[in-house]
């Protein structure tokens, strides 16, 4: 299967909700899923997840890292890396081993993200 | 590309509403409404009503599917549920139980 996706994706089968299309419910399972449509209802996967611009998550969503180029509404939880890019717009409480951000992007919630403070601060 | 693919190892449950092409390799409960193709593939598992374009199963469907254009049941495909499509066709090695209605 061929598919416009780059960068994080390492091979394998690729579950896509495309632009027009609108999931009502849970998913689950384990591999990676790219949403450039709308999804109302809790995603949980084991593999990464990316929100490009213009798809939409109105959930609490878990996975193993989580790109967000579009809306994530609700809370997230990545047992990896969680990047925001500068399109992407997150309201909920983040929970992630690694958290960046660019500049631009929107965040109104709570980060809450684990990493051990350097020396000079803890003193 | 303008697709939907549910790939193996995903299940979904719940609804799915889709303004083009779905494929399915994965596990999907609950019902998927597309106006295009549909495309349930070897090893997906379907536990839904499924109304599309057209249909095209070679996984395994449980459910009433209806078609606006043709239904194919492909060679290994498995369809347990009534069928409401103008066309329909049903390759050999293809198992089906239900009803056909096909609208005359």
């Amino acid at each position: 299967m061929t598919s416009g996706v780059k960068g994080t994706f390492d091979g394998g089968d690729e579950a896509v909700v495309g632009q027009s299309t609108r999931i009502r419910g849970r998913i689950s399972g384990e591999g990676d899923l790219r949403v450039e449509g709308a999804i109302e209802g809790d995603v949980a996967l084991a593999g990464t997840v990316l929100v490009a611009e213009g798809g939409s998550i109105e959930a609490d969503v878990e996975a193993t890292s989580l790109v967000v180029e579009g809306t994530v509404s609700g809370d997230v939880s990545v047992s990896d890396a969680l990047a925001i890019r500068a399109t992407g717009r997150i309201s909920g409480i983040i929970r992630a081993a690694g958290v960046s951000i660019e500049e631009g992007a929107s965040i109104s919630g709570r980060v809450e993200a684990e990493f051990d403070m350097p020396e000079e601060l803890t003193g | 590309m303008a697709n939907t693919v549910i790939a193996q190892g995903i299940t979904i449950e719940g609804e799915i509403t889709a303004d083009e092409d779905v494929v399915v390799q994965g596990t999907l409960r609950g019902k998927l409404l597309a106006k295009d193709a549909v495309s349930i593939e070897p090893g997906a598992v379907v536990e839904a009503d499924v109304e599309a374009g057209s249909l095209a199963v070679s996984g395994q469907v449980t459910g009433n599917v209806s078609a606006a254009d043709r239904v194919d049941l492909l060679a290994g495909g498995r369809l347990i549920g009534d069928v409401r499509a103008a066309r329909l066709t049903i390759a050999d090695g293809a198992s089906f139980k239900g009803n056909v209605d096909m609208d005359v």
